[in-house]
């Protein structure tokens, strides 16, 4: 499949037109979709349009946008593509998805995977198997697999990820598109399902960098309703800084593929041309895959404990004793790497174990956050690969440690909170993809770069 | 004697407006089941806490503060996980201790903390109901200092004028609930659980001193064990049996930021602290010159206590104290009402006690005219008029009812002059029976012997 490429928008109907077209032409290989609001999207952008004649259109007047299954949309379906949601219809709108409706984007439907946002590559979803439309025996990355997917096969103009350990750069990466996962902080959450609460955050996806910004402009910003936000205000105020040092650690390229290390390096180079540049190291980045691993289990077996088969979604059998109708529903409804991440945080939070795994992590977390903080005192972006390798075949024998792994170059980002953007570094998927982390709150620098 | 050591865990809800953690109302006894809820509160996918309530943090720091805590300038809220229908998240947030070693009087106060009150389920219907589910409560930890349910009943008595006097918790019944450990001559702890009421912890201690005590009277040992308290039958049964402690895996809540506490701003509600019922009712026996133990009960309700103060100025302290601690409170509580909610006003009250002191109604007609009072709410001697309660100085009247008592009862009289004296006890009471109570005992005795002598 071609890349096709970005046009202006004429107007909002014949953008939509388009995109639902490609969507009709492709999905049912590609599978990016789990719903298509096309109706509603028929009727949004109609008004739209007649906005846009009156001149009161909002930022993203026309712009088609598609959305992770894991994020509410009132009165549609909110599956996380797992088997305990698939009959669950959101009640209500998410912070993210009422700014968007607010500021005139067109939301055309909501994309698929990896089940409750764990899995690298979008295989985990259970619903359905999203592919990689660039190539369509190779996966399109997870955890937003249906992000990535729907905006490389032209389905979208930029697609909203969640992004816990690198969900969104991952598939951006492996769809040769532009993955933007911004500060912790920076987007409400308010409405997104809970991976790993310290480290979720919303971001985009698309082909074209400045409507990856002007999405994100229109998302980010304080909401009452998550409290995590309180400074995103106040920071936007602040006067936006600009990169002139460019820090490449050094541990960034230790076990990647040597021909993306390579095109990475290359493109450094060419950026000393306006950047200093230094090689700088981060001695804790060798320990991010256990760092985060125990980390976002622990907080994802907190968040799934909500998932008993009583109140929505899966019904367990209401005529078994309670807790074993609990843990059927649980047994029954949830796939194996969901049941394994719960395991694993469950046991690692248990009175006898959280001092030797969960308490280790969280401290080590600390000296990772100092390190960061210490590094990017003197300079003011960093660099390195986005993913070790470029997207693999479906059925390659990967073990979980495996797929763990593919998340190294971009946990760090989450367990800073820091914003990291990846950018393809050219048409070919398999050259890879470029990534840069900021300082916190300066995302805006991000988008300069490169 | 049996070495008994007690230590309680009181849950008591704050009042506030909204729920700890959205803005869903909080009056969950008036609304439709699951009226009260949205995505947050219901825990629906992807929804957040949003700040914690204000006003919440606020009611339990004057709480902390009144019970002489330490207060912590920070303190974060965690995760306790468990399972059950009542709980939407699968975990109830509950901070780590805001408020710490206080005590009230002798007894220490361990800690205090803020939680969110987690929806009601019926396990006979199988119905879930979660209005309630995010109102704000505290829990309040106590040392193990009590030794007897009386002192229990005394620390908790203390506690609820408190809780009054600050207007900071829900005053409706089920509000305030508590889980007690008791053990025995140094014997394993057992937790009582789910006692609704502060008179069931009294109950639920005095039923499991004794259940301890007659497992050790007949050779057993108590084993470590949760109990349920059953109000109907005012007795404890097994909920559980514990091997090891209860593991919930408490987890910081990485949705909500640390709770920062003010210290200026505490020490404004320090400053703003009214008058509490311990230094209250030392300094009403000092000032007025009443019993303590008289002051102990007159302060229990704050509105009360300004009730005596006030009248204490017009009338003998001591009297006005007895008078409000005796017939008072006895139709009160048997309506199960504080003065704030009888809708009682002062100006009566004062009314009423001066009319008995001035000798215009006897005590039975004072009594009369008081539960009347409660329904017709209005000046107590248009009730006592209109009821016929006043005291008659008509000795004429008085004068032709012994005649007809004194004439019907030609036995008791025998009696009497056949050295009887209860016989003359119930001439007199049939008399007064017949004056409704409106003339003075003692004159009606005398008038009665009079004209026994003047039979003769």
């Amino acid at each position: 499949m071609k890349n096709p490429t970005h046009q202006p928008i004429v107007s909002a109907e014949e953008n939509l037109h388009r995109k639902l077209s490609a969507v009709d032409k492709w999905d049912k290989e590609v599978k990016a979709f789990i719903e298509v609001y096309r109706e509603d999207a028929l009727k949004r952008a109609k008004a739209v349009d007649n906005r846009i004649r009156e001149g009161k259109a909002g930022p993203l007047a026309g712009l088609v946008v598609a959305v992770k299954n894991n994020i509410a949309v009132k009165g549609k379906r909110l599956t996380c593509s797992s088997k305990m949601l698939e009959t669950h219809r959101a009640v209500y709108n998410a912070a993210v998805v009422e700014k968007l409706i607010a500021a005139d984007a067109i939301i055309v439907g909501s994309v698929n995977l990896d089940e409750f946002a764990c899995g690298v590559d979008g295989t985990y979803s259970t619903l359905q198997r999203t592919k990689n439309p660039l190539d369509l025996e190779r996966v399109p990355g997870g955890s937003s697999a249906g992000s990535g997917a729907s905006v490389a096969a032209g389905m979208c103009d930029a697609a909203l990820g969640s992004d816990t350990g690198g969900s969104v750069r991952c598939p951006a990466a492996f769809c040769n598109a532009f993955g933007f996962k911004p500060t912790y902080g920076a987007i409400s959450r308010y409405g997104l399902s809970d991976l790993a609460m310290s480290l979720d955050q919303i971001g985009v996806i698309s082909k074209d960098k400045a409507v990856m910004k002007r999405v994100f402009d229109a998302i980010r910003g304080t909401d009452p309703r998550d409290q995590t936000t309180q400074l995103a205000d106040a920071m936007l105020r602040k006067k936006p800084a600009e990169a002139k040092v460019i820090g490449v650690p050094k541990e960034f390229f230790e076990g990647v593929d040597k021909h993306i290390a390579a095109g990475v390096k290359k493109k450094v180079k060419e950026l000393e041309k306006h950047y200093e540049v230094r090689e700088v190291s981060i001695p804790t980045l060798k320990y991010t895959v256990p760092i985060y691993q125990l980390t976002m289990a622990a907080e994802f077996s907190s968040a799934m404990n909500k998932y008993d088969g009583l109140r929505y979604g899966f019904t367990g059998d209401r005529n078994e004793e309670l807790y074993s109708s609990f843990s059927k529903a649980r047994d029954a409804a949830l796939g194996k790497e969901i049941k394994r991440r719960i395991m694993i945080g469950t046991y690692i939070t248990m009175k006898e174990f959280k001092d030797a795994w969960y308490s280790q992590a969280l401290k080590a977390r600390e000296v990772m956050k100092e390190e960061f903080a210490s590094v990017m005192k003197d300079v003011d972006v960093l660099a390195g690969p986005a993913m070790p390798t470029g997207p693999w075949k479906f059925g390659e024998k990967m073990t979980p440690l495996e797929m763990y792994a593919a998340d190294m170059l971009t946990i760090a980002a989450n367990l800073t909170g820091t914003p990291a953007i990846v950018e393809p570094l050219s048409s070919d998927f398999k050259d890879g993809a470029i990534q840069f982390y900021g300082r916190h709150f300066e995302d805006d620098v991000l988008f300069g770069i490169g | 004697m049996v070495n008994v050591i007690i230590g309680l865990e009181i849950h008591v809800q704050l009042k506030t407006k909204s729920k700890i953690f959205c803005s869903c109302p909080t009056n969950y006894r008036d609304v439709e089941p699951n009226e009260n809820l949205c995505p947050t509160c219901a825990a629906q996918p992807g929804s957040k806490p949003f700040g914690l309530n204000k006003t919440a943090l606020d009611n339990l720091l004057k709480i902390a503060l009144a019970l002489n805590c330490r207060i912590r300038d920070s303190s974060i809220m965690q995760r306790k996980h468990y399972l059950y229908p009542d709980n939407p998240s699968g975990y109830q947030r509950t901070s780590k201790p805001i408020g710490a070693e206080g005590n009230l009087g002798t007894i220490r106060i361990r800690e205090v903390h803020i939680e969110e009150d987690p929806g009601r389920y019926e396990l006979r219907e199988g119905t879930v109901d979660y209005n309630r589910a995010g109102i704000p409560l505290i829990e309040i930890v106590t040392e193990p200092d009590m030794r007897s349910p009386e002192d229990a009943r005394e620390f908790l008595d203390e506690l609820s004028a408190i809780l009054g006097y600050l207007d900071v918790a829900r005053d409706e019944p089920g509000s305030m609930r508590a889980d007690a450990n008791v053990s025995i001559d140094g014997g394993t702890r057992v937790e009582v659980k789910n006692i609704n009421s502060f008179s069931g912890v009294v109950a639920a201690l005095a039923y499991e001193i004794i259940r301890q005590q007659n497992v050790v009277r007949r050779g057993g040992k108590v084993i470590m064990e949760t109990r349920h308290f059953e109000e109907a039958s005012n007795s404890t049964t097994t909920l559980r049996k514990k091997e090891t402690e209860e593991d919930y895996r408490y987890l910081p809540d990485p949705d909500v930021p640390p709770i920062s506490v003010n210290r200026a701003h505490v020490a404004e509600l320090g400053r703003k602290m009214p008058e509490l019922p311990r230094a209250k009712a030392a300094r009403l026996s000092k000032d007025f010159g009443i019993r303590p133990e008289d002051a102990w009960i007159l302060v229990a309700e704050v509105e009360i206590a300004n009730l005596f103060e006030r009248m204490a100025k017009r009338a003998i302290p001591q009297k006005i104290a007895l008078w409000i601690r005796g017939p008072l409170k006895k139709q009160l509580n048997y309506r199960e009402l504080t003065l704030k909610r009888s809708g009682l006003k002062e100006e009566w009250l004062s009314e009423l006690f001066g009319m008995f002191e001035a000798g215009e109604v006897s005590d039975k007609g004072m009594e009369q005219t008081l539960i009347a009072l409660f329904e017709k709410k209005k000046s107590p001697k248009t009730i006592a008029t209109e009821m016929d309660l006043l005291m008659t100085k008509d000795t004429k009247e008085i004068g032709r009812i012994i005649d007809t008592v004194v004439e019907g009862n030609p036995k008791s009289i025998a009696d009497y002059k056949a050295g009887n004296e209860k016989a003359l006890n119930f001439v007199v009471g049939n008399a007064i029976k017949l004056l409704k109570g409106r003339a003075d005992s003692k004159l009606v005795r005398e008038l009665v012997l009079k004209k026994i002598k003047e039979k003769k």
